[in-house]
């Protein structure tokens, strides 16, 4: 992670892999498939926001377990700022799917497992925050949110294995439906899907970062007044 | 933690019947919250008696056995640690954290069972019972009522430490326990429709893995609250 902060070739990279997202994304030729026609576009969109939620979310995890270890307040910082992170991954996830769903399945929400399982996720950490904020203290606020976010965090993996099997799913790849893989006969899709990954991703990080900074400044100029 | 490596050492198992004895006697003697958690439930049944009269199926009638319960338990089990605040600071003299948590969970999932038994009793006097296979339908309910009370042990003792404890209690208290939630209430709809054993085993099983996730958490993450 020290490394990254230091140089910034990687955020050029950034903006070159979204560039070419978009563009790509929007306006290269997509094989053509009954229901889905031009809205399989939104898996570039879609799809890598949840790979960044869980990302996002799993760093959460270990860097509450490093505050519990060491009491280090500069992993609570971490911790925190990339559940807030995870959240805006989580809500983007959940609004392009909608948008999507709107046009494949007929209802932006359909009780599908999957849509269940990412807003009971959002919930979680929206939850998260609501308990970060009720405790004055600081160190037991950060103390009991690490807790809470290790106790939540393990529990929502079963959930996110233990939904679909209650019940069917549309979504792609579940349930029976063919995933992307099948699809994607010409790796058009491919090569924008593995770009906007990496591009999101990077993003997510460059983002990330600049909360960090941003909230260790603020604590050092709440410090010195 | 500094205590020697032995899995039960009897001085801790004494401790923890200590504990439990003091959380029944506690209860016992100041009557009001058991007598109040009883009418919650009571009322509670009693009011979707009226709403739900003459359309009963067991689906229904499954759905509302385990929401009431999940309710009442949510009342029942946030009173495990707020009841505690004047002692704890005797306790963090006298007791580890883990027979304190070891206490709490055993007696809270006593509890649970109680309650659940009782609320079984009034559906059957105001409902009906739609069970055939018993033995099933209380094993899947034992299960539950464990995944149901520890998870809320450990809720009600994060929300100790916060300044809106009854909200905390549900805002932290309902995603965590959703896996639980569907499982159980999956499982013994299944039970009611009359599948056996062998339907749904792979249901219980991880019903049962999801249960020894949360206590195991809990024994884990517990002594960083306490100690704060």
């Amino acid at each position: 992670m020290g490394y990254l902060l230091k140089t910034n070739w990687w955020k050029w990279l950034c903006v070159v892999l979204l560039a070419y997202t978009v563009v790509g994304g929007l306006l290269l030729p997509v094989p053509k498939l009954p229901i889905l026609n031009e809205t399989i576009r939104v898996l570039h969109f879609h799809v890598p926001m949840w790979f960044g939620m869980i990302l996002v979310f799993s760093g959460s995890v270990i860097y509450a377990i490093k505050y519990l270890k060491s009491n280090n307040t500069m992993f609570d910082v971490y911790s925190s700022q990339l559940a807030n992170l995870g959240v805006a991954f989580g809500v983007l996830g959940i609004v392009t799917g909608m948008v999507w769903a709107k046009y494949t399945w007929g209802e932006a929400w359909s009780n599908d497992p999957k849509q269940n399982a990412s807003a009971i996720s959002l919930l979680i950490y929206l939850a998260y925050f609501i308990l970060r904020n009720s405790i004055k203290d600081e160190q037991q606020r950060n103390r009991i949110s690490a807790v809470y976010n290790i106790f939540a965090f393990f529990l929502m993996i079963p959930l996110l294995f233990i939904l679909p099997r209650m019940a069917d799913s549309l979504h792609p790849g579940n349930g029976g439906n063919p995933g992307f893989n099948a699809y994607d006969l010409d790796s058009n899709l491919r090569k924008v899907f593995y770009t906007a990954v990496v591009g999101w991703a990077l993003l997510g990080y460059w983002i990330a970062s600049i909360n960090i900074r941003l909230s260790v400044t603020q604590e050092k100029i709440e410090n010195a007044s | 933690m500094s205590s020697k490596v032995s899995i039960l050492p009897l001085q801790d198992v004494q401790k923890v019947i200590q504990l439990i004895k003091k959380d029944f006697l506690v209860d016992w003697r100041q009557q009001n919250p058991i007598a109040g958690i009883l009418l919650y439930l009571a009322s509670t049944i009693f009011t979707s008696y009226m709403a739900f009269k003459g359309f009963l199926s067991f689906e229904v009638w499954n759905a509302l056995f385990w929401i009431i319960l999940l309710f009442t338990a949510i009342t029942a089990i946030s009173k495990s640690f707020i009841q505690e605040e004047r002692r704890s600071l005797y306790y963090f003299f006298l007791m580890k954290p883990r027979d304190l948590i070891n206490s709490k969970l055993i007696y809270s999932f006593i509890y649970l069972l109680a309650i659940a038994i009782l609320s079984l009793i009034i559906f059957t006097v105001l409902f009906g019972n739609p069970i055939v296979n018993y033995s099933l339908f209380v094993i899947n309910l034992i299960l539950g009522c464990l995944g149901l009370s520890s998870a809320f042990t450990m809720i009600s003792a994060i929300s100790f430490k916060t300044s809106n404890r009854s909200v905390m209690m549900a805002v932290l208290g309902f995603p965590v326990i959703i896996p639980v939630l569907l499982l159980s209430i999956g499982n013994s709809a299944q039970i009611l429709d009359g599948y056996i054993w062998s339907q749904i085993q792979g249901n219980m099983l991880t019903l049962v893995s999801v249960d020894v996730i949360i206590i195991a958490l809990t024994f884990v993450l517990f002594p960083f609250i306490w100690r704060s």
